[in-house]
């Protein structure tokens, strides 16, 4: 078996479990032990993967909620094993279960962005891009073909679709038409390279003489989206030739865990003033100066906007059922966004 | 602040953990056996056989060994709740394997759940049913996955094609042909679903049966994109493979573009292509791809690089080895470019290995202008998990490595992250030097220069590495290079002044690498950058750096005109030094003073010759030894130099130690060869291209057009069975077809021939008087054994209770401490080596050939294996010239179609493959004759051709290696065999557990004998019958009651014929006397695909029934 098809493949247990259980630690496995022990026999048979489908591992095996946790607890007796087939197994769109119904028809559409940027030393831009999803969440009755277009689809470098996807449309122009799942899903993933801005700037300083470093961290908006920045973090790693720090800012809060990690959290910038670090760093003695310098990782979250300049043109339903609720939303945050000292 | 938030949170989440356990099984799981568990699981409610059920897999969980519930357990699987059915299921198949008797009471239930309406019921029923892994229920089982693969609902189908691949492992020579006809309905089946489930059962199963798949192909093709992600993975794979099989490799592809470059025709073409996929300005070729290297990579695709490196000493038959008639081109193929066509769409599936195996199939396949739409997919993967990053930088890796320029624009994706993992960093380092070209070279250098200075030690001498790589690829840098790089040194040996930090110091030496690797390049031009370095010996503090720089002293001695000025003072300063540096340096200081000294000019040669008498004297007092023997050697060899004065070093050339010296030290630095053994390629996304050797179940591609395919393939049923029985019978005229299947193969043959093995046993000599003994001579702790055993006894009695195996397990594991050896007399007079069938009376018109391993060694190379051929004529007319030749030697005199890949095999190292037997002249009738031949193998799993002449008649024959005569016997003490184990563990050590049942036979025949004796010996006979080992020791356990042979354990060492690597065997036992027992055989040995091949040999023999 290739090595990635067995990582993919824990992955999706991974997701799956993680999704019947609200997270995935030692103490929720082990409470829920049966239910593990069934999802996994159903996922894996032999060795091969089996139904990795969530939407037929749910109606196969019940997820826990609420409802059937207090049944068992009143009645002692709640089975969770489905006694039929799912009708997914058999059909082509194996991802959405046959004929859900809703009174209310709704479908989002999300465009989830996380920038990926590298500053250098001599404060460049070295790399920047945008790692974006399409994220949607359908609540539609019967089985609905959906289209969704791009107002500006050629800034896409390249992408990746959930199965339901067909590639005819995109590969003739540019359309993504699709059955969707139930509920929440990924559609498509994209990347955007060689963007030339980015929201903030991170301005880092350190001078080290005789033993002492003098830090100062400056943090700005560089070009403004036109929605708020919100929670902004600024995190590195102090070099293990530190013995002592002492930093302070005047904006938000410094915590540094015993791992050397210091973190600061700015949250929003302030009108009336740059946020700065500033502080000293005290070296081990006989060093006299730092000749490994930290890596700076910025984190933000911008809502309301994506960087990518990537705008959604149209979703269109071949048959519209009654009362169809559509929205969009965007957000973009910062994924690998490194700056360099 | 914080922490008052924090200790909330904390509380908050408690809290919450407590509601989420409500109603979980939370409770199940903690205190599984706060009830007994035995009424429940016969009560007449469901929920509470489930409770039950429950709590039994919660102990499983835990670790505990509850297989005594089983009875009561299989009552259930008649249960009508599905969920009591499931939790059923799910603890038989853990336990049926143990408990064989009891698992055979649930079948009837299976067989009545196969027939219900609800097709969950039926796919459940045939999963575990499948799943009891038991031969004795192998035949029903494949019944059910017979009728299951007809089943109207998919699933069920779908589960019937996992089925498969359970029934396969079990070894069933018979079904064999059955399984591989439902694998073939299963992959024609309309259902996506099926279809990707039964591909894994085809890859699994029968890899190379391109029949099946060429009934389909097209169909298979365009349900490709609509079956799931993990069939497509494996999908795409086995349609390669089949289009490789079928029409061979793509002439337009990457994989042949150098044997296009070979046969000019091509040439313009490969130009314009290379225009097309670069857009580059300068048009140096050699940027664009590596010809060497793809050749090499696209050999071992088909190969495998280890068959194909170990013959590439012959270098000629690299560019000549495709024919034309191998290859097919793209545009008049419609195969090729409908597998292209679909597997294109793939690059952009959401599933990593679904997208990495597309890649691999384009690479391969696509034609030279397409090769790059791989690229973009390929770089999307690098945004992932740590551990999928790696493994899709592995196989990138090999993509640039043979064709740099496809990646070479993306650079930009290599930059690292500071979350990146080392690993992850390395492979960055590695690709970034591989990629870089004039126009981006800038950009990575910068780079280059702020990873230098990243905490992460390590990391930056890798980089250090990088830029000397770097500067070695490209003639435009190395100045700029050689600048920072200088600086560096300078920077460095200053903070290592300070403070010596292991990282820095590697910094340092990995520095002064790299500035060795590009001076090495054009050392005239850098007189002064050497001279620099010699310069900086004095801040320099870290003795790998010193010693590279001091060896530089002595390479470039006489380089330019500046430098052989400074050697006087250099050398001085070197013995000045001398006294206070590492021994790894003053073995260089060694070296260099020796290589000064001959080098000399005249003016300088006393001063120099009193330094080095210097440096030598001071070096024969040294603590080390290593100088002190070094000091030795250098001074025996330069007393010539010393004793002469500088008029008479001229007079006396003729000298030979002069010669000698010359030799030793004068040399020339070597260029490093470019293919060097470690570009081992493996096919893309493999497991075997992550670890770079031949994972187990690892397979090349096929043999270009190895398979013919008739269009009207009209074989019924009955036909193909009995071809396939043909088959076995080793008179194979389609030996064009099944080609390399190995192991099934083999089995098959081992077990025939044993059905003939008593007609020829003549050396079988039932020695009686030879009794053995049993000699307690080691008992190695010396605790009371009255107590031991009494303990023993008690454990026996607590193994019937429930829940105290742990107690029971760890009480066995100190009674094992005590043994008794036991020595068995001469066992070598009563092994009898099987025989295998050459040619059998049938297909030879009445003459038989049986051949048999002999343990001797040969006389010719130690890589010979000696094998006794019996020749016997059972036809009423006598038979005339019998002979045996190399199918090879054969074909080159009356065929033109042999290839030269065949010579090349005939004539590696010149060393014939087989040492041919006498002829026998005449053989009359019920005449038998012998002859020897001794034999080299290719490999240790495939068959070498012969052809047998006889009557004027040639005839096509297969010789199969038996893995046992591999390898000879390696004596050694138990001391010696325990040493040599520890140090062959985790990854070298690999076990299976297999069944014994010969000695009961045995017991039952000789009464008054020992039974341990007679098991022992039985054991010993079955292994030295049938591979070529050396007994080291038998041990057992002296508290072991009479029936019990738990814990007997046979140790046998051998070394691997072909590279002498020393193999260990262990054999424990487990069970009673006079019932089957179970044994663990455990191999422990480097060379781990062959261990493991031979691993399944042994287990598969020792349940084979003696003759």
């Amino acid at each position: 078996m290739p090595p990635l098809m067995a990582i993919e493949f824990l992955w999706r247990v991974a997701d799956v479990l993680s999704d019947y259980l609200g997270g995935l630690n030692e103490d929720l496995v082990k409470d829920n032990f049966i239910i593990v022990y069934e999802l996994l026999d159903e996922m894996i048979d032999n060795g091969f993967p089996l139904t990795t489908e969530p939407s037929i591992l749910r109606e196969m095996i019940a997820p826990p909620n609420l409802v059937s946790k207090m049944l068992s607890v009143v009645t002692g007796n709640a089975s969770n094993v489905s006694d039929t087939l799912p009708s997914g197994t058999g059909s082509c769109v194996p991802w959405r279960p046959t004929d859900p119904k809703y009174s209310s028809n709704e479908v989002y559409v999300d465009l989830v962005e996380e920038m990926d940027a590298i500053v250098n030393r001599d404060a460049e831009l070295v790399k920047c891009e945008i790692y974006g999803e399409v994220q949607m969440s359908s609540q539609l009755t019967g089985f609905p073909d959906l289209t969704l277009s791009f107002a500006n689809p050629s800034v896409l470098e390249d992408m990746r679709f959930h199965p339901c996807v067909r590639f005819r449309p995109w590969e003739s122009h540019q359309v993504l038409s699709f059955v969707p799942p139930d509920g929440q899903f990924k559609l498509m993933s994209y990347r955007v390279k060689k963007l030339k801005n980015t929201p903030l700037y991170v301005k880092p300083q350190i001078t080290s003489d005789s033993g002492i470093c003098r830090v100062s961290v400056l943090v700005g908006i560089r070009s403004d989206p036109g929605k708020t920045i919100e929670s902004i973090t600024l995190s590195f790693q102090l070099p293990h030739c530190v013995s002592s720090a002492d930093l302070s800012s005047n904006h938000g809060t410094i915590t540094i865990l015993s791992n050397m990690t210091c973190t600061w959290t700015i949250g929003r910038i302030p009108k009336d003033k740059t946020p700065c670090l500033s502080g000293t760093l005290a070296l081990e003695t006989g060093l006299e100066r730092l000749h490994v310098f930290p890596t700076f990782k910025l984190g933000f979250k911008i809502m309301g906007i994506a960087l990518s300049g990537l705008r959604i043109e149209k979703l269109d339903l071949k048959t519209l059922p009654p009362r169809l609720y559509k929205g969009f939303r965007a957000q973009t945050r910062a994924g690998e966004f490194d700056v360099r000292l | 602040m914080f922490n008052q938030f924090g200790s909330t949170a904390e509380t908050l989440s408690k809290a919450s953990a407590v509601v989420n356990r409500i109603g979980t099984d939370a409770h199940l799981y903690d205190d599984p056996e706060d009830v007994n568990i035995a009424p429940l699981l016969d009560s007449k409610f469901e929920s509470e056989k489930c409770e039950a059920l429950k709590r039994l897999l919660a102990l499983i969980a835990q670790g505990f060994d509850v297989s005594n519930f089983f009875p009561q357990v299989v009552k259930n699987v008649a249960s009508h709740s599905s969920e009591v059915k499931k939790l059923v299921y799910l603890y038989l198949l853990h336990y049926a394997e143990r408990r064989p008797n009891e698992a055979l009471l649930s079948i009837n239930y299976f067989q009545k759940d196969l027939g219900d309406p609800n097709p969950l019921v039926r796919a459940w029923a045939l999963r575990t049913m499948a799943g009891i892994r038991l031969h004795v229920i192998a035949p029903l089982a494949l019944a059910a996955v017979g009728k299951c693969a007809r089943d109207p609902a998919v699933y069920v189908r779908k589960c019937a094609a996992n089925a498969l691949p359970k029934l396969h492992d079990l070894r069933l020579e018979e079904h064999a042909p059955a399984i591989d006809e439902l694998v073939g309905i299963l992959l024609a089946d309309h259902s996506p679903g099926v279809v990707g489930a039964a591909a894994a059962a085809f890859t699994s199963i029968c890899p190379n049966n391109f029949k099946l798949i060429g009934k389909s192909y097209k169909k298979l093709c365009q349900i490709l994109p609509d079956v799931e992600e993990w069939g497509q993975i494996l999908l795409i794979g086995t349609l390669l493979r089949y289009v490789v099989a079928r029409h061979g490799l793509v002439r337009e592809s990457l994989m042949l573009s150098s044997h296009g470059l070979d046969n000019n025709g091509f040439y313009e073409k490969d130009g314009l292509v290379i225009d097309l996929t670069l857009d580059k300005r300068d048009g140096d070729k050699s940027d664009s791809f590596d010809a060497n290297l793809v050749s090499l990579v696209s050999k071992c695709y088909i190969e495998g690089p280890d068959e194909y490196l170990s013959r590439s000493n012959c270098p000629d038959t690299v560019s000549s080895a495709f024919d034309s008639k191998e290859t097919t081109s793209i545009s008049h193929n419609e195969d090729v470019k409908i597998l292209l066509q679909c597997t294109s769409p793939l690059l952009w599936s959401n599933n990593s290995a679904v997208v990495l195996a597309a890649a691999g199939a384009q690479w391969i396949m696509a034609p030279l202008e397409d090769v790059k739409k791989i690229v973009k997919p390929l770089l999307f993967l690098l945004r992932s998990s740590t551990a999928s990053k790696y493994v899709v930088l592995c196989n990138i890796l090999v993509f640039a490595k043979a064709a740099p320029s496809l990646f070479a624009p993306h650079f930009e994706d290599f930059f690292i992250c500071s979350s990146d993992a080392y690993q992850v960093k390395a492979h960055k380092l590695e690709m970034l030097s591989l990629i870089a070209n004039t126009s981006s070279i800038s950009s990575i250098l910068r780079e280059f220069e702020d990873y230098i200075k990243d905490p992460d030690r390590r990391f930056a001498a890798d980089t250090v590495a990088a830029i000397g790589l770097c500067a070695k690829r490209l003639s435009t840098i190395p100045t700029t290079c050689l600048d920072g790089l200088l600086a560096l040194v300078r920077q460095e040996s200053f903070a290592g002044d300070l403070e010596s930090v292991d990282g820095d110091a590697g910094v340092l030496v990995q520095a002064v690498m790299s500035i060795q690797t590009i001076i090495e390049l054009d050392p005239l031009c850098h007189e002064k950058v050497i001279i620099q370095l010699f310069r900086s010996l004095d801040s320099i503090k870290v003795a790998a750096a010193r010693a590279t720089i001091i060896w530089m002293v002595g390479v470039y001695c006489s380089l330019g005109h500046i430098i052989p000025k400074m050697l006087t003072t250099v050398t001085k300063y070197l013995a000045w030094s001398f006294k206070s540096e590492a021994s790894e340096t003053k073995l260089q200081i060694l070296n260099t003073s020796a290589k000064v000294l001959i080098s000399a000019e005249v003016d300088d040669f006393q001063m120099l010759k009193r330094i080095v008498v210097y440096v030598l004297e001071l070096g024969e007092s040294d603590l080390s030894y290593d100088v002190r023997d070094r000091t030795r050697f250098l001074k025996k060899l330069l007393s010539c130099k010393l004793a002469e004065t500088a008029e008479d070093s001229v007079a006396s050339q003729e000298n030979i130690a002069e010669h000698v010296v010359e030799h030793v030290f004068g040399r020339k630095l070597k260029p490093f060869s470019p293919l060097t053994p470690q570009n081992r390629f493996y096919l893309p996304g493999s497991l075997s291209q992550i670890v770079l050797h031949a994972a187990p179940g690892y397979e090349p591609l096929p043999k270009p057009c190895s398979f013919v395919f008739e269009e009207h393939d009209q074989l019924s049923d009955s036909d193909r069975q009995r071809e396939a029985t043909a088959g076995l019978h080793g008179s194979q005229e389609s030996s064009e077809t099944v080609d390399e299947d190995g192991s099934s193969e083999y089995d098959s043959e081992s077990s025939n021939g044993s059905d003939f093995s008593s007609d020829v046993d003549d050396r079988t000599i039932s020695n009686d008087a030879n009794d053995p003994l049993i000699q307690i001579s080691e008992v190695a702790v010396s605790t009371d054994q009255e107590e031991l055993r009494s303990k023993r006894a008690l454990d026996m009695w607590l193994d019937e209770q429930p829940s105290t195996s742990n107690q029971s397990s760890s009480a066995l594991d100190r009674n094992q401490s005590s043994y008794a050896k036991i020595s068995i007399g001469d066992i070598g007079s009563r092994v009898k080596p099987k025989s295998y069938t050459l040619l059998d009376p049938g297909s030879g018109s009445g003459l038989k050939v049986d051949y048999t391993f002999l343990s001797e060694f040969s006389t010719v190379s130690p890589l010979h294996v000696c094998v006794e051929v019996l020749f016997e004529n059972g036809s009423t007319e006598p038979i005339l010239e019998v002979n045996l030749e190399d199918e090879e030697a054969a074909k080159v005199s009356d065929s033109a179609e042999q290839t030269l890949v065949g010579k090349a095999n005939v004539f590696h190292n010149n060393v014939p493959t087989l040492i041919p037997m006498e002829e026998i002249g005449c053989l009359e009738p019920r005449q038998s004759a012998k002859r020897l031949i001794q034999v080299r193998f290719h490999h240790h799993l495939l068959p070498m051709r012969l052809t047998l002449q006889y009557n004027g008649k040639k005839v096509p024959v297969k010789l199969r290696p038996d893995l046992g005569y591999l390898v000879k016997p390696f004596s050694m003490s138990v001391e010696e065999f325990l040493a040599t184990e520890s140090r062959l563990p985790g990854m070298f050590e690999y076990s299976r557990r297999c069944s014994f049942a010969d000695h009961i036979e045995d017991s039952r025949m000789e009464n008054g004998k020992d039974k341990f004796l007679s098991i022992c010996e039985s054991i010993t006979l079955k292994v030295l019958s049938n591979s070529n080992l050396y007994l080291v020791s038998v041990d057992l356990p002296v508290a072991n009651t009479l029936e019990v042979v738990t814990g007997l354990r046979l140790r046998f060492s051998s070394k691997i014929l072909s590279s002498e690597i020393p193999l260990l065997i262990t054999i424990t036992v487990e069970g009673k006397c006079t019932e089957v027992l179970n044994l663990t055989v455990k191999i422990n040995c480097e060379e781990t695909v062959f261990g493991l091949n031979l691993l399944n040999r042994i287990a598969n023999f020792m349940v084979e029934p003696s003759s």
